[in-house]
């Protein structure tokens, strides 16, 4: 297995595809750190980062993180079914449950480490960028570290959901689709959707516990790695 | 002296798939054994590339089973070490390089990386092992799927189409390693649509058509196995011994080839209806004709055969 997740690994860092996430990282970054230094609320204020709870609500800008790992596990393993790498994948695996198992491995691992990434990025540009400002750099060094991490783990999970290959498309497209009906058929609901729930674990929100939180994003990526685990087994490389 | 391998036997029994209607493979069962050079031939379409998908488990087979030495893709011990295989031409990222390819296989079936530096140069890549895969031409997609293919150094080779793309040089190269793979021992199973490439290189042939297996056997024997017939009336002779069984192709004005029907059936048929032979000899045909009559496809459909 540990060679398989190595090899899972080597896939994700031998192509352009992270440097250009890492570019859109860059990007986001840059995005606060402008928020930063030009804008101003309606009267002219600066008040939107006048507070821990602010600058942390702008930072939690970072959980963009969690949409980019997503797309970032996405495109890794589309890619691996569109240029057909999935044969010698499951010619070295056969059972395909070990070679999936591996490949949601390292892309919750490379989810997680870009996420991370980009947390660190958009906090130090804020961190950066505050000095031009009259207010200090007021997010506690015990808030940073549970964005990073809340970002590793939205990454992690983001990644997950949408990272069983093509046989889950139709359910990754659920969980696109679906947060913002469920929503709309039942508001109470909105607390459980994966946004909201990467929202608590940054700090910024308290609609459920913590633990109640990544219990929940947790199913959010394993019950759909669950079905796209069994699909794969049956389905011919054709 | 060349060291030897341990040897594996490929069985497929009954093998039947089906998608929906539609009978890809029916009812195929042949062996492939070890130490010779086995080719997969069959007109576009006749089911070849889901059989050998079935043997290396990437699909299902709807009924009957397809084994290596007795057992199944999925349940050998160390698969990828035990048989190499080339299905896809362009199973590769195009933005990865041939060497990282080959590295990222290699950590999946333990093979080291010195290991995929001596195949790459080996299949002639060597100065190209750090470009993107994706400049590569297809005679270096081919030779950097047998690199592949071989990496793990497996005694089982199953490799479908393989000389695709490949220039006379790279042919030659290909035909060397795997008659040298089988004389170590080694069991090859090659599917080509280049007859004469096969002519060359096989010693024995599988022929399906529309899933169905028409020919096996040593190819030595096959192309030995006609019989040339000049008559006053080859036409009639022939209706006569198509309705016992055999294959016949006109020959000239006065000739006819026979397939099918022994040397000393024929002529008893022949002597039975008061037929004048001229001439009952053994017929040598080439790949080609031989194909052409087994598959019934006319001259025109040659560049179609896969």
């Amino acid at each position: 297995m540990k060679q398989l997740i190595r090899s899972e690994l080597r896939k994700l860092t031998t192509t352009n595809m992270p440097w250009a996430f890492l570019g859109a990282l860059f990007a986001i970054a840059a995005i606060n750190a402008f928020a930063v230094i030009a804008a101003t609320d309606f009267d002219g204020s600066k008040t939107f980062i006048s507070t821990e709870v602010d600058q942390q609500s702008l930072v939690a800008f970072a959980a963009n993180g969690f949409v980019l790992a997503s797309l970032f596990g996405a495109i890794a393993v589309a890619r691996e079914y569109g240029h057909h790498t999935v044969v010698p994948t499951f010619l070295a695996a056969p059972r395909r449950h070990r070679a999936v198992l591996a490949q949601v491995s390292a892309v919750a691992v490379g989810g997680a480490i870009l996420s991370m990434v980009g947390a660190g990025l958009t906090v130090s540009a804020v961190a950066i960028s505050l000095p031009t400002t009259e207010y200090g750099f007021l997010i506690s060094a015990g808030h940073v570290v549970q964005i990073v991490a809340a970002s590793a783990f939205a990454g992690a999970a983001g990644a997950v959901v949408r990272n069983v290959g093509g046989a889950v498309t139709g359910v990754v497209l659920m969980l696109i689709v679906a947060p913002p009906l469920i929503v709309q058929l039942a508001n109470s609901t909105a607390s459980w959707m994966p946004n909201s729930l990467a929202l608590v674990l940054a700090g910024v929100t308290t609609d459920v516990s913590g633990p109640a939180a990544v219990a929940a994003l947790s199913a959010w990526a394993l019950v759909p790695a669950g079905i796209g685990l069994v699909a794969v087994q049956r389905r011919d490389v054709i | 002296m060349a060291t030897t391998m341990p040897t594996y036997q490929l069985e497929v029994t009954h093998l039947t798939k089906s998608y929906g209607d539609a009978t890809v493979v029916d009812d195929l069962t042949f062996t492939v054994p070890p130490g010779r050079v086995t080719g997969f031939l069959g007109p576009n379409g006749s089911g070849k590339s889901t059989t050998l998908k079935i043997m290396l488990g990437l699909a299902s087979p709807t009924t009957g089973h397809a084994t290596i030495s007795g057992h199944r893709y999925k349940d050998l011990a160390n698969p990828a070490q035990t048989v190499g295989a080339i299905i896809e031409s362009d199973a590769f990222h195009p933005g990865r390089s041939g060497r990282n390819h080959l590295r990222i296989l290699a950590d999946a079936t333990g093979c080291s990386y010195t290991r995929v530096d001596e195949m790459l140069d080996e299949v002639g890549l060597g100065s190209a092992a750090n470009r993107r895969a994706g400049a590569y031409s297809l005679g270096m997609r081919q030779r950097l799927g047998l690199a592949a293919a071989m990496l793990g150094e497996p005694p089982v080779l199953i490799l479908d189409e393989p000389g695709n793309g490949l220039d006379p040089q790279g042919i030659h190269t290909l035909r060397d390693v795997l008659r040298g793979h089988a004389a170590r021992g080694g069991t090859v199973l090659v599917s080509s649509h280049l007859l004469a490439e096969v002519e060359h290189l096989a010693d024995d042939v599988i022929v399906i058509n529309d899933g169905r297996l028409v020919a096996h056997g040593a190819l030595a024997e096959l192309q030995n196995s006609a019989a040339l017939v000049r008559t006053t009336d080859p036409g009639l002779l022939a209706t006569q011994l198509e309705q016992a069984g055999a294959l016949t192709e006109s020959q000239g004005t006065d000739g006819l080839v026979v397939r099918g029907m022994s040397l000393t059936e024929i002529g008893e048929r022949a002597f039975a209806s008061g037929f004048v032979l001229h001439e009952l000899s053994s017929h040598a045909g080439s790949l080609e004709q031989l194909f052409l009559s087994w598959t019934g496809a006319t001259p025109d459909d040659r560049d179609h055969t896969s």
